[in-house]
């Protein structure tokens, strides 16, 4: 049995519409119009222990609803989850006792008092002894850098502080399974590049299993391996973002950068013959050609420029993992 | 001017889209006016009139008092104090309108969606349920129209005063308690302030609460005479222009004080 | 035991920031007092009018409102859920107590403790011995066990009732403003029910038991022998309308939908 099993998991919720103006308002007085709308619509998967999965999907997708059917917050309306060999909703309070949670917008600690007040009170919610509590905590206390804050109350800290206090705080009873929503929303790189290190060292040190939901893709990028895309709440891909990579981000781009001004039109002419495509930026300062991954190509298309314009800059890219989502996205089924 | 009747209207919409409240209210507030028509009862026994009241003007009041605080009650001084401690008020001060206008044009709206949708209506169920006598005076109608408007002003600068205070005390959710508890009492909305031994109605002649429910309720009971209603009109409007001074007063001092701790 | 020591810790994290805010302390306690001062204006002022209310005396009504206020005086402390919806429905706060191994509702109950309402106790009981003295009541040993039965079943039909309301907000998506509204119903337990029409007396018995927080449990210590079934029904009924309301809840966290959708 892997960590989290879900088999045709489908959440319903009834979307209540109003009718527009005064009159129509009048009219949702005595019956309102709705509909019965599928936010995760018949989804299957499963991950295994100490695997590390990116959850994404755009606003709306029905990953929030996943992720609160998996933590036991929602009851699901049909199909099955199994978490850590429990039914959330159901063994909801054993259950919650092997996972932790980081919901990025919504503090998990109490405002008022300071933060190890807060780590203490946590510790006997989750009746986690003093003796795991001391080898555990220091270790993550220590990594995430956050013991000058400790006697800071919460209403004090800034978001990248509280951050980091929130990730410590689930960890607490050193769960198994750890749920991260939107863990770096709003946070700076070094604090982001923080978050990652440790979530990387808890996981190989403790393999623990990560579920992160994020809008950013570095994230995911830094931390996964395998992704699961969901659309209209279903799962449009689920595998290895290598292979999403090279399914997808089949070619490379070559960004140039001119000393001369350069005309689209001119560089479409140079490179007659080869399979190209030239695009230019807003100001036209950078020049980017699309081709496909083959050396012999990119080699001429960069020769055969040259000779057109004195050149100033220029870098091959891969297609970036964010290009290919939304393509993706804006194409539809993988 | 436009802006805060689109305010008005906004709120009024807003408050559509809770109707549950409405027809629940309407009911609670018809037990809670039944319950004191029984306590009232219960006191009358076999006395006819009680300080020139009868018992039926005694229901009068009761039910009048209850569903006029339907209008002229709001929760603005809650609201304010929600957003000073939420840091929203310094965006609302950018804003190109009177913070304490749109909070006052707020409390309308909703003051005029509970009298349409709650208070009328409530006011006819109860009709149905317990003896009342309407007025059939179109002049103590309106007499009673104009008083009502006035105790909205009057509460809600009250609140607005309560709600000012938060820049300076931080936690005031006590204060706003005690506020209620005090209108509740000395606005005449439990006991007709002429209940009240002489001397404590002496103290609150000073004071505004009674501007807020003993007077329309008193006109609306025809318990007050021509002259003494003109008069009580005049206490109550006299009352809406004092009180413009230490809100006035108050607000600057929040202003400077919200500069100095960046809001 | 478990449930018990977390009381005990978020008790000590309540005084502790409590106690910052010293002086919000102080003015909380005193709109509270405020608050009961005001009720007993009222009876005062109502019996400067009359001598007699449905038979009963200006003392006995005392009494009862000093017996109200102890369960009343509990149940605000411990039952603070009267903005529930707002703030753990529509604020989603919910989500995170849902994450917790402890019961939901308890959670809740222990986050939002109110402990200066405790204070209510002690006024109560000061008012019963102030009316009692007047009344020359006199206090057998088992008295005190029989207050402590009464006041926990007050406690329970109360925090039944608001608890019952509560879940409200796990099927109907409105806001709703029952709770501050339901406060005033509370009210009428205070006043003896043989003053109101028999409809209402149904209601304040069997449907919102609002009479067994005041005036049937103080009938018996008022020796008032025509109540004393009802007196002895008190606890029942708290526990009764409790277990009701915590098997509701349950039920209604099932259908809780989540916040933000």
């Amino acid at each position: 049995m892997g960590a989290i099993e879900v088999r045709d998991l489908r959440k319903e919720f009834k979307a209540y519409s109003s009718r527009s103006g005064l009159k129509g308002a009048f009219r949702d007085l005595l019956t309102r119009n709705y509909k019965v709308i599928p936010a995760v619509n018949d989804i299957s998967f499963s991950v295994k222990q100490g695997e590390m999965v990116g959850y994404i999907g755009e606003n709306g997708a029905g990953k929030s609803t996943t992720i609160k059917m998996l933590t036991g917050i929602l009851e699901p309306t049909s199909g099955s989850v199994t978490v850590n060999n429990m039914n959330p909703h159901r063994e909801r309070e054993r259950f919650v006792q092997t996972i932790g949670v980081v919901f990025g917008q919504r503090s998990q600690l109490w405002w008022d008092i300071a933060v190890q007040e807060s780590f203490r009170l946590l510790k006997k919610v989750y009746k986690v002894s003093d003796e795991d509590y001391n080898n555990h905590m220091e270790l993550v206390i220590k990594t995430l850098d956050i013991g000058p804050l400790l006697d800071k109350p919460v209403r004090k800290l800034s978001l990248g502080q509280r951050m980091r206090c929130e990730l410590a705080a689930a960890l607490i009873h050193n769960p198994p399974l750890l749920f991260l929503d939107e863990p770096t929303i709003g946070l700076d790189v070094l604090v982001k590049l923080k978050i990652r290190e440790f979530l990387k060292e808890i996981n190989e040190k403790y393999n623990t299993t990560i579920l992160l939901t994020t809008h950013d893709l570095t994230d995911i990028e830094a931390l996964c391996e395998r992704v699961i895309m969901l659309d209209e709440g279903q799962i449009i891909y689920d595998g290895a973002l290598k292979s999403l990579k090279e399914k997808w981000g089949e070619g490379k781009e070559i960004q140039f950068q001119f000393l001369e001004p350069a005309e689209l039109k001119t560089l479409e002419e140079a490179t007659s013959g080869l399979q190209v495509k030239w695009e230019v930026d807003e100001k036209k300062q950078v020049f980017t050609a699309f081709t496909e991954d083959n050396e012999e190509t990119i080699s001429q298309v960069i020769a055969k420029t040259v000779m057109a314009f004195r050149i100033k800059d220029v870098n091959i890219d891969e297609t970036s993992t964010e290009e290919i989502i939304r393509n993706i996205y804006e194409k539809g089924m993988v | 001017m436009d802006k805060y009747i689109e305010m008005i209207r906004i709120r009024f919409l807003m408050m559509l889209a809770y109707r549950t409240n409405y027809y629940t209210g309407i009911l609670i507030y018809s037990i809670n006016i039944g319950a004191y028509y029984f306590l009232w009862n219960a006191i009358y026994g076999d006395k006819q009139e009680i300080e020139g009241l009868s018992v039926l003007q005694m229901t009068t009041y009761v039910a009048v008092a209850w569903m006029a605080r339907a209008f002229y009650f709001n929760n603005i001084d809650r609201e304010m104090a929600d957003e000073i401690k939420e840091g929203k008020v310094a965006v609302e001060l950018i804003r190109p309108y009177s913070y304490l206008g749109m909070k006052t044009m707020q409390g309308l709206g909703e003051g005029l969606f509970r009298l349409l949708f709650f208070s009328v209506p409530g006011m006819v169920i109860v009709w149905l349920i317990f003896p009342i006598a309407f007025s059939a005076e179109p002049a103590v109608w309106l007499l009673f129209l104009v008083s009502i408007t006035l105790s909205f002003f009057i509460n809600t600068q009250i609140n607005l005063l309560t709600g000012i205070t938060t820049f300076f005390l931080f936690n005031n959710t006590g204060l706003i308690r005690a506020k209620r508890v005090v209108i509740d009492l000395f606005s005449g909305l439990l006991l007709p302030i002429s209940f009240f031994p002489v001397w404590a109605q002496s103290i609150m002649g000073y004071l505004p609460f009674q501007g807020i429910s003993y007077i329309p309720s008193m006109i609306f009971t025809n318990g007050f005479t021509r002259v003494e209603a003109i008069e009580a009109l005049l206490f109550q409007a006299v009352w809406v222009l004092i009180l413009f001074l230490p809100i006035h007063l108050l607000w600057t001092l929040a202003k400077k004080q919200l500069i100095i701790q960046g809001g | 035991m478990f449930y018990f020591s977390m009381f005990f810790q978020y008790v000590a994290q309540y005084m502790k920031t409590r106690l910052e805010y010293r002086a919000d302390l102080l003015v909380e306690i005193f709109s509270d007092l405020l608050f009961q001062a005001v009720n007993l204006i009222f009876i005062i002022v109502v019996f400067g009018h009359t001598q007699f209310l449905g038979g009963w005396s200006r003392e006995e009504i005392i009494f009862i409102y000093g017996f109200f206020l102890v369960p009343y005086a509990l149940f605000s402390a411990f039952f603070n859920i009267w903005d529930f919806n707002e703030r753990y429905i529509v604020k989603g706060e919910l989500d995170r107590i849902l994450t917790r191994p402890i019961h939901s509702l308890f959670q809740i109950i222990l986050e939002r403790m109110e402990l200066e309402s405790l204070f209510g106790v002690f006024t109560g009981v000061g008012v019963m011995f102030y009316a009692g003295s007047k009344l020359g009541l006199t206090v057998s040993w088992y008295d005190p066990f029989v207050f402590v039965l009464f006041v926990v079943g007050g406690v329970l039909v109360y925090g039944g009732i608001f608890i019952l309301l509560a879940c409200i907000s796990f099927w109907a998506d409105a806001r709703t403003s029952i709770m501050p509204m339901m406060y005033n119903i509370g009210n009428y337990g205070r006043y003896p029910v043989d003053i109101y029409n028999p409809v209402i007396r149904f209601i304040l018995t069997w449907i919102l038991p609002f009479a067994f927080v005041g005036v049937y449990p103080s009938a018996y210590f008022l020796g008032r022998e025509e109540w004393y079934s009802y007196a002895f029904l008190t606890p029942l009924i708290g526990v009764v309308f409790f277990i009701l309301s915590i098997f509701t809840w349950n039920e209604g966290v099932k259908k809780y939908r989540g916040a933000g959708n």
